[in-house]
């Protein structure tokens, strides 16, 4: 079975609610770079909303804006309608945005288990003094949020690898730690920037099955960058096409697979 | 999202969690307590006590202050005797002011005023980093050197212009000034660093600890997990700041004990440390001991060691020689062993717990 049959197999949830996020006619120059021109597209609550397009297109410039390590020169970004356009990355995680990198990102001289319960952080109430004491409230607090990570450790089958530091790891399982760490924060949209990128085909089927209970089972929004169009296909309820900085398409797979467009742009270059 | 039962993993997870996890690691801890607490007061002489342990204990709570910033932070500082100056000084204000609240306290609270100038110096690490921050640091150094010479209304107008440490005493038995003894003035360092290294120890393996290492190991992914950095790099600087403040007072009033203690408080100092922290290991507490370990103990092992074994060695010569084998050792150790002594200690341990069969 590989990794498209699977994920059609688990079908994602069709009733999509409402808007979950909007980006209205976004703008976003580095100097003379036009990382994104004019681009406006929504993720409703529920779906797995792909954005694909060539390297360079923008598609992670967009992340970046959504999470607020850039802010885009003009336009509007509004989550669960609250204008946000000009939030820093820490508040979009206390609004519960969270995200895996491109190139890994984790906490390099830290065991997967530290990685994933500095996930935690913002659930962590204890304060200063109860820490230095780790007694009491403090460690029942570590214990509960201990055990939300053991069970994120359980889902991705990462239990062999709880306390190695992460930075000798395979990348594969790097970026299965990240998603972990990720999943920790209990994101209701969760941005991942090509998950399944430099991984084999049996590690991008694990990270597709992982990808879709996690949107499944915790109804969590997903906004994913991949190059995969298989992936994309099976995974995502709708599209959003990006290439060089502006939106050329978007819809379902079906509607952005038959544009002539995107087959101009993409789909008919080999990459 | 995640949540099973899964109550009965609570004790598991409780022992997991606890920082000596292997029995064989509690009990080496308290082999070392019984030493430190019984064998060596019983067994060392006032010399060993009083000019080899005391000296390392004050620089092993320095540099735990020092790895909290830059081992476990990432942030580089060349002001810790600064900081550990601001905490002698405002120690010996205190006592001018209360001299009736035990020394111990007034110890243990002068470490609050060098957390705030460590914060005040901190400031600039939200936007450099690197050289720069170190710079900044220097510049700290610096003025706060120049402040406790040129500023008489820290050290009471005395002529010598330096502290002259009075007498302070617990329960009747003088801790501080020429007449406490090495064995008391050594029992209460010795409480001190025991009891803020616990708190330390607790501190890097929570929630703080965690946030520190994820700024210091990616800081953009750590904003993305909520940890502000402004925040967490002002902790960062104020806890280690408030261990350099304690170690410092120690080393005035429980080392010094005044007299010879006219400006200590120098760049010199600023960078033992910093030695004794990259020896040892950065990002390890027990790295720290070793390190302060390593450091103090070498310029008095060369001095009357080697004349001990045969080798005559003057006091200068040996000198010489202890410059000459620290700067090679942290060459080696920041060109091989990035994690210094603390990781050829785990290695030893792996071994030794794998051995005979190391397969
Ligand atoms: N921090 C930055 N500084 C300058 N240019 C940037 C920066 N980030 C992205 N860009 C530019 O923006 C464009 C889009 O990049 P990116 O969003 O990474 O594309 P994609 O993820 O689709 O491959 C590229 O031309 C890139 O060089
Ligand atoms: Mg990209």
């Amino acid at each position: 079975m590989n990794a498209h049959s699977m994920a059609v197999a688990g079908a994602p949830v069709t009733h999509k609610g409402e808007v979950l996020l909007s980006v209205e006619s976004i703008s976003l120059r580095f100097g003379g770079v036009k990382a994104i021109t004019d681009v406006s597209f929504d993720i409703r609550k529920g779906e797995v909303r792909a954005i694909i397009g060539p390297n360079g297109a923008g598609k992670t410039s967009m992340l970046n804006c959504i999470n607020g390590f850039y802010h885009p020169q003009e336009g509007r970004i509004t989550y669960k309608g609250v204008r946000r356009d000009k939030m820093r990355p820490h508040r979009a995680a206390a609004a519960g945005i969270a995200r895996t990198f491109q190139n890994v990102a984790l906490f390099k001289g830290m065991s997967t288990l530290d990685n994933i319960m500095t996930g935690r952080t913002l659930k962590m109430r204890k304060g200063f003094f109860w820490q230095a004491l780790r007694h009491g409230p403090a460690m029942n607090e570590e214990i509960e949020h201990r055990k939300v990570v053991e069970d994120i450790i359980d889902f991705l089958q990462i239990q062999h690898i709880r306390k190695l530091p992460v930075g000798k790891l395979p990348y594969g399982l790097q970026k299965r730690v990240e998603l972990g760490r990720a999943l920790a924060m209990e994101p209701e949209l969760l941005l991942l920037d090509e998950p399944m990128a430099g991984m084999n085909l049996e590690e991008k089927e694990d990270m597709c099955r992982f990808i879709l209970d996690v949107n499944n089972q915790f109804g969590t929004t997903i906004a994913l960058i991949e190059h995969d169009m298989g992936v994309v296909m099976d995974l995502s309820d709708r599209v959003v096409v990006l290439e060089y900085g502006r939106k050329i398409a978007d819809g379902t797979p079906a509607e952005v697979k038959a544009d002539q467009r995107v087959i101009d742009a993409y789909l008919g270059v080999a990459h | 999202m995640f949540y099973r039962e899964a109550g009965q993993y609570k004790t598991n997870y409780a022992a997991d969690m606890a920082v000596f996890p292997l029995r064989q690691d509690r009990i080496g801890i308290a082999v070392i307590l019984a030493i430190a607490f019984i064998g060596i007061p019983l067994l060392g002489n006032d010399f060993f006590i009083a000019s080899v342990m005391i000296p390392f204990l004050v620089f092993s709570l320095a540099a735990i202050g020092l790895n909290i910033l830059t081992g476990y932070t990432g942030l580089i500082s060349l002001g810790t005797a600064a900081f550990m100056g601001v905490g002698a000084y405002s120690c010996y204000k205190l006592t001018t002011f209360f001299p009736g609240v035990n020394i111990i306290v007034l110890i243990l609270v002068s470490g609050l005023f060098s957390a705030a100038i460590g914060v005040l110096f901190g400031l600039p690490s939200l936007r450099i980093k690197g050289f720069y921050l170190a710079v900044a640091t220097l510049a700290a150094q610096f003025f706060l050197q120049w402040a406790f010479v040129r500023i008489p209304w820290l050290f009471n107008y005395n002529a010598s212009g330096a502290i002259e440490v009075p007498q302070r005493t617990l329960f009747g038995l003088p801790i501080t000034g020429a007449s406490a003894t090495p064995e008391t003035r050594y029992f209460v360092c010795l409480g001190l660093v025991v009891v803020l290294t616990w708190f330390a120890s607790n501190i890097v393996h929570g929630k703080l600890g965690r946030s520190w290492m994820a700024v210091r190991d990616m800081d953009i992914a750590a904003e993305l997990m909520g940890i502000k950095l402004l925040n967490a790099k002002l902790t960062a600087f104020a806890v280690s700041s408030y261990f350099a403040g304690v170690a410092g007072a120690m080393m005035i009033f429980l080392w010094y004990g005044g007299g010879e203690a006219n400006d200590v408080f120098t760049i010199r100092l600023s960078f033992t440390i910093l030695f004794m922290v990259i020896i040892g290991g950065l990002g390890s507490l027990i790295g720290s001991f070793f390190g302060a370990a390593f450091l103090s103990a070498l310029p008095t092992a060369l001095k009357f060691g080697l004349p001990a074994l045969g080798v005559p060695i003057g006091g200068a010569a040996a000198e010489h020689v202890t410059f000459m084998l620290v700067g090679a050792l942290i060459i080696i150790f920041l060109i091989v062993e990035p994690h210094g002594l603390a990781r050829l200690w785990q290695i030893g341990k792996q071994k030794l717990r794998t051995w005979p069969f190391p397969y």
